[in-house]
């Protein structure tokens, strides 16, 4: 038998609340429970890990079993990993408004009931709405004794609405997800912003592809940081040697008023009290004027790799840890969004997001904006629809001419390696010279 | 926990349940997996799974409720929550939970020589870096995942069912410079191809490698089955789920018996085929059957389960399916089979593309898409030629299934689908 190196365990218990009303019909209002626990080993090389439901910790006998089966799998480990010194420090959770624990389903239900109906306007024909809200109760202890315990609460909800006309169908879709406790009071504005998006993409054009101008509102520059430089700056795939940023630190790769940070400190949807590996979290500055300065990372890329602290690491219940994002954005630049507009001359202005995806390897990214509008001599025009924007890590950053002062936060999930995870992505408004914009138009 | 410790639990929650609800249905997935993935060419992580969840549902008065648990302890909990979200919901329509009939088993669903075991893991390790090494490109990453599960559904009818399924999957993805490919294998039998796998990862890289750039316009596309199933999947299966017709989110709800994709194409459920979906029961118990939804190009059937085809009247096509063991069953495909006019597709010049960046940015209700493309070359005569560089591919799903010309002779799997790739003609491309 080999020795062990290291062990943490992880088990995160609790339960998930999801309402589901559509077109008025409640179709689902309810909770369902979960007790998730892995167990990390590293052996004489690498990792071996056995993830386990309803595991009891008190129990010295499971853990030694669990202990002893995720060693026999690390023996076939052929890589030899070595973990990082680590802080153990463990922020307070921000303090919770209204806990959505103590607001009972029934009036979860009516308050998400009144946003659907908020949405309603004519030529809507659907309305939806989904609200889910996950209390997790997490608990860490790793070989060197260390412990530490907290509990978090999610929620949030999303609001769709569909419009039809003569066989045309568009749809407006708006949400909003928390960790600073209930949010489904006073929110019918967000429900009639739905509605009327809906209506309005009625009109929109879709637009002709090809190189334009664009200023990108706060949500879709925050989805652009998240995917252009986020993603590529993860020290798992900067080890692994897929990411263009791999020997990039120091490298200027950007306009030099750009700064792009990961805080899994700040009380924002992505926030993490201490991260998956018992690290204590902080700012990281991926982008400093400009230039790269630090990649994101676990005890083991941080090892490694270098150029930065771990922090980063972050699991799904029942998951192993991977290097994540968690609360991602462009720092505020001093122009505003008129200036932006104006600079722009003729392009596009880009609003909202469906999400995007990069191939961190190749270095190439792509990402949607639900609409926007036309700018023509410096004034915003005609509405336009599903537009998306493609770009390469490496040159695109360089294209940032203007960067705003308005930064806002918005709240989304982000896919890695099968996992999904609570994350923010925010931004100023920004103008992007010469972006490859992609529409099905064809005048 | 085995699989006949938790049988026991079942026949409690039914009784239990039955004193408190009408009907009640419970759903219980019981397996083990292991997997192993490789970081830059050696074994970095192995793992050992097991997974135990219960998924309740019941109905009182035509209200619904669900809830589930990976605790078997907390069953009576678990009960509990199922009815309490039952008297939120909203009464429907109801007309019974299915009773038990005599199911011939058809569909094949495991592989009783396929173990979730680490040996069997390493040897396709093994295979796909063997097939990597035909060409100059780095492995960075791969992976290997076995899993066994038995599935078992009963109700308050006395329906009781069990199903094992086992499942592999691999995958491997490789480098040359900014150069990258990724190639995977799926199935419910040991009969995933690693060595093909390898080979054909570190081929797109090296092949996509110096790619040249294309100028904007329109071009004759072939989509790989892997590109197809993205779009498809993202737009098309949702349009055809009989919830979104009915509740006004369908672009096709009004095209029942009418031409929706070029007449050559068939579109069909087939619960029976090898594919990852196979099953004899849907995720309610209902006897699955094929189910067409577009023949020849006209569209003839929209997917429902039981709750949907009871509040419009209409019958379950046994297109339940649930995604783990929890929450209610959705609308969804077992093995959805694309099929068109066969014929050699790559003779004449194309724009091949074996994979996009951002399917899912696609609008689901519009079908509106402009998306990156990933490992895009020219192909004529049969065989691969320039890589393209980078370019956008923009359009529309429902536009795109009518300019499908024909369809190559070999399908594959890919998750819930098994398809060909697809020859499309006059596509808008957006390069240069």
């Amino acid at each position: 038998m080999q020795d062990i190196r290291y062990y943490d365990l992880r088990q995160v218990k609790g339960s998930t609340t999801h309402i589901d009303i559509d077109n008025g019909v409640i179709e689902a209002a309810g909770t369902s429970f979960f007790n998730d626990t892995v167990v990390r080993v590293l052996g004489s090389r690498g990792w071996g890990v056995v993830s386990l439901e309803s595991f009891n910790p008190e129990s010295k006998k499971a853990l030694s079993d669990a202990i002893a089966k995720a060693l026999t799998c690390a023996e076939v480990t052929t890589e030899d990993v070595i973990l990082a010194p680590v802080k153990h420090r463990r922020r307070r959770l921000p303090t919770l408004a209204e806990n959505p624990a103590d607001v009972d389903l029934e009036e979860k239900t009516k308050l998400l009931l009144g946003i659907e109906q908020s949405a309603r306007f004519p030529e809507v024909v659907n309305t939806r709405c989904t609200y889910i809200e996950r209390q997790e109760s997490v608990q860490f202890n790793d070989s060197s004794g260390y412990e530490s315990s907290y509990n978090v609460s999610r929620c949030g909800y999303t609001v769709m609405a569909v419009a039809m006309r003569q066989g045309i169908m568009q749809m407006g879709r708006e949400s909003q997800h928390t960790i600073a406790g209930f949010n489904l009071r006073h929110q019918e504005e967000l429900g009639q912003k739905a509605g009327r998006t809906a209506v309005s993409l009625l009109d929109a054009v879709a637009v002709r592809g090809g190189v334009m101008h664009a200023v990108l509102d706060q949500e879709l520059a925050g989805v652009f940081a998240h995917e252009a430089v986020g993603h590529a700056s993860e020290g798992d795939l900067v080890k692994e040697g897929t990411s263009v940023l791999k020997g990039k630190i120091g490298d200027v790769i950007g306009n030099e008023s750009l700064t792009i940070v990961d805080d899994p400190g700040i009380p924002e949807f992505g926030f993490e009290p201490m991260d998956a590996e018992g690290s204590s979290v902080m700012r990281t500055e991926i982008i400093t004027k400009g230039t790269v300065n630090s990649f994101l990372h676990s005890r083991e890329t941080a090892a490694a790799v270098g150029h930065g602290s771990p922090g980063h690491a972050r699991a799904m219940p029942g998951d192993i840890p991977l290097v994540r994002m968690s609360n991602t954005f462009i720092e505020n630049g001093g122009a505003s969004v008129d200036e932006q507009v104006q600079e722009c001359k003729n392009g596009i202005l880009l609003i909202g997001s469906r999400g995007g995806q990069v191939d961190p390897g190749r270095g190439i990214f792509l990402f949607n904006a639900e609409y926007g509008y036309l700018i023509e001599k410096g004034e915003c025009t005609q509405m336009v629809r599903d537009v998306s924007l493609s770009g390469e890590i490496l040159k695109t950053l360089h294209d940032i001419d203007l960067i705003g002062r308005d930064r806002q936060m918005h709240q989304g999930y982000c896919g890695k390696g099968g996992q999904s995870v609570p994350v923010s992505d925010g931004s100023p408004h920004i103008l992007l010279l010469n972006a490859v914009v992609g529409g099905s138009g064809t005048d | 926990m085995q699989w006949w410790e938790a049988v026991e639990p079942i026949d409690q929650i039914l009784k239990e349940g039955s004193k408190q609800v009408e009907e009640l249905e419970v759903f219980l997935v019981d397996g083990i997996g292991i997997s192993i993935s490789l970081k830059a060419g050696v074994i970095h992580i192995a793992s050992s799974s097991t997974s135990w969840g219960l998924g309740i549902r019941t109905i009182d008065n035509g209200h619904i409720g669900a809830s589930s648990t990976s605790d078997p302890t907390r069953w009576r909990e678990c009960l509990d929550a199922a009815i309490a979200s039952g008297h939120l919901a909203t009464k429907q329509e109801w007309k019974g939970l299915p009773n038990p009939t005599s199911i011939i088993p058809i569909a094949r669903t495991h592989d009783p020589s396929l173990h979730p075991q680490i040996p069997t893991a390493i040897a396709l390790i093994d295979s796909m870096v063997e097939g990597a090494a035909e060409h100059p490109a780095k492995v960075t990453g791969g992976a290997v995942d076995i899993s066994r599960a038995l599935i078992t559904i009963a109700n308050s009818h006395d329906l009781s069912y069990s199903m094992p399924r086992t499942e592999i999957s691999i995958s491997l993805q490789a480098i040359v410079g900014d150069s990258t490919g990724y190639e995977f294998d799926q199935s419910p039998f040991l009969e995933v191809d690693a060595r093909w796998v390898g080979e054909q990862a570190s081929f797109l890289a090296v092949h996509s490698a110096e790619g040249k750039e294309i100028q904007s316009g329109l071009y004759d596309l072939i989509l790989s089955p892997i590109a197809a199933s993205q779009l498809i999947g993202h737009v098309l299966i949702p349009a055809l789920s009989g919830r979104n017709v009915h509740a006004g989110r369908s672009q096709i709800a009004g095209l029942l018996g009418k031409q929706c994709t070029s007449d050559t194409i068939s579109l069909y459920d087939d619960p029976f085929a090898r594919g990852m979906g196979s099953t004899d029961w849907d995720a309610e118990g209902v006897p699955t059957r094929r189910i067409d939804f577009i023949r020849q190009g006209i569209l003839e059937q929209f997917a429902y389960d039981l709750k949907t085809a009871y509040r419009y009247g209409k019958e379950s096509t046994a297109s339940a399916v649930r995604s783990g063991y929890g929450g209610s069953p959705g609308i969804g495909v077992h093995n959805l089979i694309f099929e068109g006019s066969q014929s050699t597709i790559d003779d004449e010049r194309a724009l091949y593309i074996h994979d996009v960046v951002g399917a899912h940015t696609a609008n689901p209700l519009t079908g509106d898409f402009s998306l990156e493309l990933a490992n895009a070359c020219w192909i004529e005569d049969g065989g691969y030629e320039d890589p393209v560089r980078k370019a956008m591919y923009a359009g529309n799903v429902f536009d795109m299934l009518k300019s499908v010309t024909a369809v190559g002779k070999k399908s594959r799997i890919v998750g819930s689908m098994i398809l060909p790739p697809v020859r499309l003609n006059n596509q808008r491309i957006i390069g240069k």
